[in-house]
């Protein structure tokens, strides 16, 4: 009987039983299923867990972020960060002793990059991304507040639908952020929504706190922004199922950005020596100059005629005194 | 004749790193000339120009795979259980009320555009919220926690209070800023006004001076400008009986001041100086000659003597013992 009274909706049970009566005194089938139906109410059966834990390495922000996604999320549970020497599939183990079957693993390289895996723990499909642009509940800017523990709503981009890996993270993502109903750390109201979209190849996640009837909303919660590399077949292994084509490592980014940037200056530099070369190289005397008969026009030699005399100065009416001194000058 | 340069690649920063690796050395051998004219007496490699070319890299996309998994993955759950909803973004009221017309491409927003961006996670967060509603009061599950019910928050009350510091001082700043450009465009235009109204006064004045000197001289017998004169007397009379109040007022004012201003008056105030043993004012003569005769008192009689007079001791002390 003890063990009984600590079950988990003990209290539920005992006025179960009147219930029963009622439906019993009705009669058929449909009742029966009935009454497993209302027994279960009240029950926690949908039993989803997720092990959400980091490698070494991470900087505040993912830390934070982590934190964030505990408290969003009641069905999850936390574990110690786990060496980088062992291999992914001591993942597996691990959510295995903690009786979970969802992982949020968040992989940190050289203090900048954050990688996240999600999985289907034994057997499932999981994911890889590249998680940019973090913001986490602490930040001022996000005034939303929400109940811890309550369940949310879950909006997705029709473009999930639309191609097959999509769909497949879609459910992933389905299960492992909707909190199961009667969970015991969770509320029974639904008062925020997750919404996933996808923009620009990358998936976008955001949460808002529904403050009005009338869906006027506030932010409330971490963001970030996933960017998929790949999807295996199995739990942090197993064969490739689809590899994202437009994914460019963020070393490769640094890389290409740093060639620009190089590849720049050897252009500045080769167009100054070009420059240096041009004035230092020796400048050659023309003989001949190629333009020199350009406007030669043939036309008949004029005579030469050299003038021993002056010519005769010519009638200005404006200067009309001169002409008249020269005129006096030259009858003197 | 396109050689496969992926692997050269590899093999090339497998080298940088100090890796050595059988296969390497292997792939390195095929660059060297043996290998070479091997290949080319093979007829592999064709005389000419042998340019690197990248081979596409083919990238797995394993639908029938993908749809195994999923097939595989998927639970059963009632609606209830996972409450999730796809759809598009809500009606952009704002752009409605603009009048422009919806983007043609609707679909795909624009990740550069911050704005943009967030409007259409928000509308497409909204758009769930008005379809879910609905389905969540038919299954019996609120979205509204009623007022007494106080649980954990997600944040805690401390940070609430940040949050909303921070909102106020914004709103101060902002408020101030505002306050700050309006004094200035008033007292921009507070400063004109001034000017104009001196600009004006010195005009009538002016006026009123010609006027004046005017009549004076004799060049005008009427005496119009008067008129204005008594317009403006009217008003300088009230001002010289404010001066005066004003004078009145300052004198009990210096006195009070005198006695009370600065800590009170400084010792030595009960002690004669020169001027006040000189100063005869507080004389009255009227007091000091009834003092001086007892006759006149005598010659008055009984009822208005005792005004003045105060009567012996005896007599004192006989009203006393009387009273």
């Amino acid at each position: 009987m003890s063990a009984f009274k600590r079950k988990r909706g003990g209290q539920a049970h005992v006025g179960k039983k009147a219930k029963k009566v009622k439906f019993v005194a009705d009669g058929g089938e449909a009742a029966v299923e009935a009454e497993q139906e209302k027994r279960n109410e009240g029950k926690w059966t949908n039993k989803e867990r997720v092990l959400i834990f980091s490698s070494r390495g991470i900087n505040f922000r993912t830390r934070h972020l982590m934190q964030d996604l505990r408290t969003m999320m009641p069905h999850s549970k936390a574990d110690t960060k786990m060496d980088r020497k062992d291999k992914l599939f001591v993942v597996n183990e691990v959510c295995e002793i903690k009786n979970c079957n969802k992982c949020l693993f968040f992989e940190a390289k050289k203090k900048q990059d954050l990688y996240m895996w999600i999985s289907n723990s034994p057997h499932g499909p999981s994911a890889k991304f590249l998680v940019q642009n973090i913001h986490t509940l602490a930040e001022l800017k996000m005034t939303g507040n929400c109940l811890k523990g309550s369940r949310p709503l879950l909006s997705f981009d029709p473009k999930f639908d639309k191609e097959p890996h999509y769909a497949l993270l879609k459910e992933l993502f389905t299960q492992t952020f909707s909190t199961p109903r009667y969970h015991p750390k969770s509320q029974p109201f639904v008062d925020h929504v997750f919404t996933f979209t996808i923009a620009d190849n990358r998936i976008w996640f955001r949460n808002y706190q529904i403050i009005e009837e009338d869906a006027s909303l506030v932010e409330v919660g971490p963001r970030f922004v996933l960017n998929l590399i790949k999807v295996f077949q199995g739990s942090f292994g197993g064969p490739t199922l689809y590899e994202n084509p437009d994914f460019q490592s963020p070393n490769m980014h640094r890389r290409e950005i740093r060639l620009a940037a190089a590849a720049r200056v050897r252009e500045k530099q080769m167009v100054k020596e070009m420059q240096k070369m041009k004035r230092t190289e020796a400048k050659e005397d023309l003989a001949r100059d190629v333009t020199a008969d350009v406007f030669l026009t043939p036309a008949d030699e004029k005579p030469v005629h050299i003038q021993t005399e002056a010519p005769e100065p010519k009638m200005v009416k404006k200067n009309k005194h001169k002409a008249f001194k020269r005129q006096r000058m030259k009858m003197w | 004749m396109i050689i496969d340069s992926k692997s050269m690649e590899s093999v090339e920063e497998e080298a940088l790193l100090g890796e050595e690796s059988e296969e390497s050395e292997e792939e390195h051998s095929e660059l060297s000339d043996d290998e070479l004219q091997e290949a080319f007496s093979k007829g592999l490699l064709k005389p000419g120009m042998n340019v690197l070319v990248d081979k596409p890299k083919k990238l797995v996309n394993n639908v029938e795979g993908m749809k195994q998994c999923l097939a595989g993955l998927r639970k059963d759950l009632p609606w209830v259980e996972r409450l999730d909803l796809t759809n598009p973004p809500a009606e952009d009221v704002i752009f409605k009320a603009e009048g422009k017309a919806p983007t043609a491409s609707k679909g795909d927003v624009n990740a550069d555009d911050d704005f943009q961006r967030e409007m259409f996670f928000y509308r497409q967060a909204q758009a769930t919220v008005l379809e879910a509603l609905p389905l969540l009061n038919k299954h019996g599950i609120s979205t509204k926690r009623p007022d007494d019910y106080f649980a954990e928050m997600a944040k805690s009350d401390q940070h609430m209070q940040k949050i909303r510091k921070k909102l106020i001082s914004k709103q101060l700043i902002l408020e101030k800023s505002e306050k700050a450009k309006k004094l200035r465009e008033q007292r921009k235009f507070g400063k004109k006004v001034q000017v104009e109204v001196i600009q004006k006064r010195q005009k009538e004045k002016k006026a009123m001076m010609t006027a004046v000197k005017k009549y004076q001289k004799g060049m005008t017998d009427k005496l119009d400008f008067l008129e204005g004169d008594k317009k403006t007397s009217k008003d300088s009379s009230q001002g010289p009986k404010k001066a005066v109040t004003k004078k009145g007022s300052n004198a009990k004012r210096k006195y009070k001041d005198q006695k009370f201003g600065f800590g009170g008056k400084k010792s030595g105030k009960k002690w004669n100086t020169k001027e006040s043993y000189n100063d005869v004012s507080g004389f009255r003569a009227k007091v000091a000659h009834a003092k001086s005769g007892k006759g006149g008192k005598k010659g008055k009689g009984g009822g208005g003597g005792k005004q003045n007079k105060r009567p012996g001791k005896s007599v004192r002390k006989k009203m006393k013992s009387r009273s």
